[in-house]
């Protein structure tokens, strides 16, 4: 009984974390948070795949000398997540790095700032700029005429 | 035979020994990079004739599958090994002499597309996968940081889904082989689960694949990226995206409703590409947005059953990969406003005479090889019962009206006389980008004259590549009992 | 070698040849040479046509399992010829002082040469389908190669020319719906294995075909209500390109409307299908589109102020009656709609070489800025006038003929209706043509066109060819009536029995040389009681009052502006422009969806888009 609730939390959990992973993507428009939010959702999915090889009986895979007998859980995801993590690793330093730069070109980390410069400077290398509203209105303010011009 | 493992690992390693040698001698780091290219496709040729169109299987480290780790090779396989080297090569950044950074990324990305290609275990695809994304952030970093930001997001969390996918399937199966996985997957994979696994690894490959919805990152990175790094990421990664999930489809995922999945999605994808291409107003967003069209188009193909499927989106994956890098090579000379580029055709006829050319075989003139890879689409779509395949016929057929029109409004502003309100033309291409370009399109005009041979090579190539009882009996020659 | 081989060879080689002799003066005529030797190729053939043979193309090609061929039966050979004839004609006239005018003045002669030899070229490769899939192939280079016509003049005529590639590539692409549609049903595609599929198809398959296909093809042959794009294309393509057009391009449409429609699905069958919700059945359907392709076209003509346009608009409308007479499928019927292709086609070059000739001389074709031309430019006037004659469907010319069989046609079968149709065309037709010939030749001689002088010799020799045809075979249909018998055995229809002046059946017959002798007759004597009455004096026209004051050059008393005004009070209301409302909408539409999709992918959070995709796709595959 105790492993399958356990189990099923613990998927809830996992899943759980992708979700909110997602959440945090799709409703941050912080640079930064977001890619914490991926770093979450990598989390969960690593998690997942743990557990898909987990068995409640069972002990770490790992070989003590003399031969074990006992039952070890599964050892084929704990490589694969393992690998995942690592290649998240990368990832992730990747995406500090060209959040650095991004910062430093922009001196923003909202990204719907940096969507909106980004898209004007694209727009204007490209030759097509996007209209924009213009700060104040084009041409001098009309004075009113002076006293001795004839009407 | 066993020297293809080389076509990935001697890519991987002159990666990480060009920069350092490009210190020492920058000429043997510029031409390092090319000549391990060039020594991967003999070796791949070599294969190819020793091969006799039977395919064979690999283990890795002597370690035999299902525990062990497998490369697959048969014609397709070698057919997309082939492809990457050379494209790798023909889209070889050479400008760059001070930045060895381009050749070791392009170099890794060549290593780990081959990879991709060989590889029959699917937490090896996932890893290889991985190394091209890093490997393509890295390209389209170079010049246009920001746009790749939201690509690097969108692919990380495709990755995500992707590993929940995997974790799905080995739940239900317990291994990771994919000649294990074709054996059980009729019993095991055909339940609503699988269908969420194969939904899952479908979106989080699609957004390489250029698939809908996920291909918001394409006009961005393509737009402020150097051409031939667009063309790498259009022409070849695109290709390896689908590929993936072919052979996902031929082993894995075997019920009808992941083949009507794709097909919805890819029906989606290719009307909002054209209609969007249709508004573009600068060359290199229109490129993108016609890209994400004729990937959908693909998508469609490869979502018929059969090997009618196989052969139509093989041809239609081929033609794209040839015209596509071409015109984003001439796109790098003629970047920028379309309306700009007023006359620029008359002051270039040759790059103008190759667009048109590229132009009519994108939207499929007869005899051109285009007109017949989207006959071989038609013709499967027509022959399906379902309303579905009807509906995905007619939104081709509308898709290349549009394109058709769209391509010939630059045309037209190609060739007419440049008024006196056009940005100063550039006219100079470059001899490195025409002669790329007139090399595909010479290949263009080979592959129509040739048509007969080739399709009915290409057809051998879909029909051994549809196959799964094949791929187990290759991978485990022995009537396995596992 | 067959000599359909040697045909088509000779006509490759006439495309490289101008490819790279092109730009030389002398291309001109060495085209010219060359397109006759073509003639002389298909000429070679005749003999064997005429017995019902087929002359079949060397080369088969198989690719994925398809094959292809080509062949020539009497109907490719009969439209072949009036292509070719076209062709050599309107080289003819390009290849003196008009190509070297038009080259002076900055027009790219070498395309326009290149462009005439693959028009046609493809167009031979068309004629020649041995199968769907050929057909197809050579539909597309047709296309094509009209599109590289059209953009040769620039400025105006690339917008016309994109908005003509919109309809082509539609059309094409709802042939090829309805060729893959049928594959799939016969399994091959070639004209035997369709004909014997045809019965097992239900009739709303067949619908569907007879949809897609008719509208294909009629986009080409420029049919209500596909026909907004021909006008502008074909007026604006400079002056032997414009003939070349106006007489044979539309026409392939009907000939695969032929071939499709009546030799591979059948007239039968057509005549069973019912459009929903009427009583019409297809094949009314099809003569109904004809009779309004006749009517609104011409009275749009009308309205036109530049000679160009007119003659253009006016294309489109005969080809109506050609359509009618073969949808009406009788042996009269469709021997006057097949008789009028060869007829409109020698009407329209010459019309069309007049207008060229004139605007070659004063520098204008807008008719409210040209007048009294007769004096200066007698043979254009002459080759004119013989041409709306023609047109018109009056005798002696040719028209005449042809229009009297449909009209004799449509009182037999027992249609009033396309019968009064089909007249009101015909009233449109002659108001139009007499607009055009009085606005150019008629009237007072405008003070800067005094110097004008007749139009120079080389464009001059092609009229006088035409006039000659125009009149010949007004005289003696029955020269042209036999290849157009020939055609009806080929395709299946009910053969018409003819003479030399026409036909004679036991309900009526039809003698042209009668009729001419007895026209010429009434004019000699007339001539003969006007000539020697002694009683006449050439007065200057000018030497007249009005007002109260003597005339001037400096005045304009031609009346040509708004020409049918008493008409048009009348008529005008009925000009809505529903057709191009249509066409805007579409347009419009297509523009929104397309600003939509642009949104989509400008969006912020393309995030949203993938969590929502995952949530339906998750809930749509686990429930």
């Amino acid at each position: 009984m105790m492993p399958i609730e356990i189990g099923a939390v613990l998927y809830v959990g996992a899943i759980g974390l992708v979700v909110i992973g997602i959440a945090g993507i799709v409703l941050s428009h912080h640079l930064f948070r977001i890619i914490l939010a991926l770093v979450i959702a990598e989390a969960g999915a690593n998690l997942l795949l743990v557990l898909s090889g987990f068995r409640w009986d069972a002990i770490a895979p790992i070989i003590t000398g003399g031969g074990a007998t006992q039952t070890m859980v599964d050892p084929v995801p704990q490589a694969m997540v393992l690998t995942s993590i690592v290649i998240g690793v990368g990832v992730q330093a990747l995406a500090l790095s060209l959040t650095l730069r991004a910062y430093g070109a922009y001196k923003t980390l909202d990204i719907r700032e940096l969507q909106r410069r980004m898209s004007a400077d694209l727009a204007g290398e490209a030759g097509t700029p996007l209209p924009q509203s213009l700060e104040e209105p084009v041409g001098g303010r009309p004075l009113p005429a002076a006293e001795g011009d004839g009407r | 035979m066993n020297t293809i493992v080389l076509t990935v690992v001697l890519p991987l390693l002159a990666a990480f020994v060009v920069p350092v040698l490009c210190r020492v001698s920058p000429l043997l780091g510029r031409l390092l990079g090319p000549l391990t290219l060039a020594y991967a496709i003999l070796l791949t040729l070599q294969v190819w004739l020793g091969m006799e169109g039977k395919p064979f299987s690999i283990a890795l480290g002597g370690f035999q599958p299902p525990l062990g780790i497998n490369f697959y090779v048969d014609r397709l396989s070698l057919l997309f090994t082939f492809l990457t080297l050379v494209t790798s090569l023909l889209l070889w950044p050479w400008r760059n002499e001070t930045e060895p950074r381009q050749y070791a990324l392009t170099l890794l990305l060549a290593a780990s597309a081959c990879g991709l290609a060989l590889s029959g275990d699917l937490f090896n695809i996932y890893v290889f996968y991985e190394l091209i994304s890093v490997a393509s952030f890295g390209l389209a970093a170079g010049a246009a940081f920001a746009a790749s930001l939201r690509y690097l997001i969108l692919s990380g969390l495709g990755s995500v889904l992707v590993l929940c996918g995997i974790a799905i399937v080995y739940l239900q199966t317990g291994t990771l082989n994919l000649a294990q996985l074709s054996q059980l997957a009729p019993e095991t994979l055909n339940t609503p689960l699988g269908m969420s696994a194969f939904a899952l690894i479908l979106l989080g490959v699609g957004v390489k694949g250029e698939l809908f919805p996920v291909n918001s990152w394409v006009p961005e990175v393509y737009a402020a990226a150097s051409s031939r790094v667009s063309g790498l990421l259009a022409g070849l990664v695109s290709k390896l995206a689908v590929l993936v999930i072919v052979r996902l489809l031929v082993l894995l995922f075997q019920q009808e409703s992941a083949l009507q999945l794709m097909l919805i999605l890819g029906l989606l994808g290719a009307i909002s590409g054209e209609l969007a291409a249709w508004r573009a107003k600068d060359m290199n967003r229109m490129l993108a947005f016609s890209s994400i069209g004729q990937l959908g188009v693909i998508f469609i193909a490869f979502s018929i059953p059969g090997e009618t499927g196989l052969f139509a989106g093989l041809a239609l994956s081929l033609h794209h990969l040839l015209v596509k890098p071409a015109l984003f090579l001439l796109a790098e000379r003629w970047r920028g406003s379309l309306m700009g580029l007023r006359g620029a055709g008359l002051a270039s006829p040759v790059a103008g005479g190759m667009f048109v050319l590229l132009a009519l075989s994108l939207v499929g003139m007869p005899p051109l090889p285009g007109f017949w890879a989207k006959f071989l689409l038609f013709t499967g779509l027509a022959a399906q019962q379902s309303v579905i395949y009807q509906v995905a016929l007619g939104v081709v057929l509308l898709s290349i009206v549009i394109e058709a029109n769209y391509l010939f409004r630059v045309v037209m502003n190609l060739f007419q006389p440049a008024g006196d309100n056009s940005v100063a033309v550039i006219t100079d291409h470059g001899w490195l980008n025409l002669g790329t370009t007139f090399l595909l399109s010479a290949l263009l005009i080979a592959g129509m004259l040739f048509m007969g041979p080739l399709g009915a090579w290409l057809e051998g190539v879909a029909i051994q590549a549809a196959d799964p009882v094949l791929y187990f009996d290759t991978v485990f020659p022995v009537s396995a009992i596992h | 070698m067959t000599p359909l081989d040697e045909l088509l060879l000779f006509s490759g080689l006439t495309l490289v040849l101008l490819l790279l002799l092109g730009r030389f003066s002398y291309a001109g005529k060495i085209a010219t040479v060359f397109y006759a030797g073509q003639l002389l190729f298909l000429a070679k053939m005749a003999d064997r046509i005429a017995d019902g043979a087929i002359m079949t193309f060397s080369l088969q090609a198989e690719l994925f399992g398809q094959q292809m061929s080509w062949r020539y039966d009497a109907l490719s050979w009969f439209f072949a010829v009036i292509t070719l004839g076209a062709g050599l004609l309107s080289s003819w006239y390009a290849s003196g002082e008009w190509g070297e005018r038009f080259r002076r003045r900055g027009g790219n002669l070498w395309l326009l040469h290149v462009a005439l030899a693959a028009n046609v070229f493809s167009m031979l490769i068309l004629l020649g389908s041995g199968d769907l899939l050929a057909l197809f192939i050579g539909w597309e280079l047709v296309s094509w190669a009209s599109f590289l016509l059209m953009t040769v003049a620039g400025g105006r005529a690339i917008q016309a020319a994109m908005r003509y590639i919109t309809y082509a590539m539609s059309g094409a692409m709802a042939i090829l719906a309805g060729i893959v549609l049928l594959w799939s049903h016969a399994g091959g595609l070639q004209y035997g294995q369709i004909i014997d599929v045809m019965p097992q198809l239900s009739q709303a398959q067949v619908w569907l075909l007879v949809a897609l296909f008719g509208a294909g093809f009629a986009v080409k042959m420029g049919l209500l209500p596909f026909h907004l794009w021909q006008a502008a294309a074909y007026a604006e393509t400079p002056g032997p390109g414009a003939a070349f057009f106006g007489a044979i391009s539309a026409r392939m449409g009907l000939y695969a409307i032929i071939l499709v429609l009546v030799q591979l699905i059948g007239l039968a069958r057509l005549s069973e299908l019912t459009i929903p919700f009427t009583f019409l059945d297809m094949r009314d359907f099809w003569a109904w589109i004809a009779v309004l392709t006749i009517i609104l076209p011409t009275y749009t003509a009308l309205r036109q102020t530049d000679a160009r346009y007119l003659l253009a608009w006016h294309g489109i409308g005969q080809g109506g009656y050609m359509l009618l007479g073969v949808v009406l499928g009788d042996a009269l019927g469709s021997a006057g709609g097949l008789l009028h292709v060869f007829n409109y086609a020698t009407n329209q070059a010459v019309l069309f070489f007049a207008v060229f000739a004139v605007m070659f001389r004063t520098g204008t074709a807008d008719l409210n800025k040209l007048g009294g031309l007769i004096t200066r430019m007698p043979i254009s006037f002459f080759a004119m006038l013989v041409g709306i004659i023609g047109l018109a469907g009056l005798p002696p010319m040719n028209g005449f003929v042809s229009k009297w069989f449909v009209y004799r046609s449509l009182m037999v079968e027992g249609e009033p209706l396309l019968f009064l149709g089909a007249i009101i065309g015909t009233l449109g037709t002659i108001l139009s043509v007499y607009k055009l010939i009085h606005n150019t030749f008629l009237g007072q001689l405008r003070v800067e066109h005094v110097e004008v002088r007749e139009a120079p010799w080389s464009m001059v020799v092609p009229m006088i060819i035409l006039m000659l045809l125009i009149f010949a075979t007004g005289v003696a249909p029955g020269l042209v009536l036999d290849w157009v018998a020939l055609v009806q055995s080929a395709v299946g229809l009910p053969v018409v029995e003819n003479t030399l002046g026409g036909i004679e059946l036991a309900s009526g017959s039809l003698d042209m040389l009668w009729v001419v002798g007895v026209l010429f007759a009434g004019f000699g004597i007339g001539a003969l009681l006007f000539y020697s009455g002694g009683r006449t004096r050439q007065v200057h026209q000018l030497d007249n009052y009005a007002g109260g004051h003597f005339l001037t050059a400096e005045t304009r008393y031609h009346y040509s502006d708004n020409f049918y005004a008493g008409l048009m009070h009348l008529i005008r209301p009925w000009y809505r422009g529903s057709f191009v409302w249509l066409e805007s909408t579409l347009g419009s539409l297509l523009g929104i969806a397309a600003s939509l999709m642009q949104r989509l992918y400008g969006a912020l959070h393309p995030s949203i888009y993938l969590l929502v995709t995952v949530v339906v796709t998750l809930t749509w595959v686990l429930l």
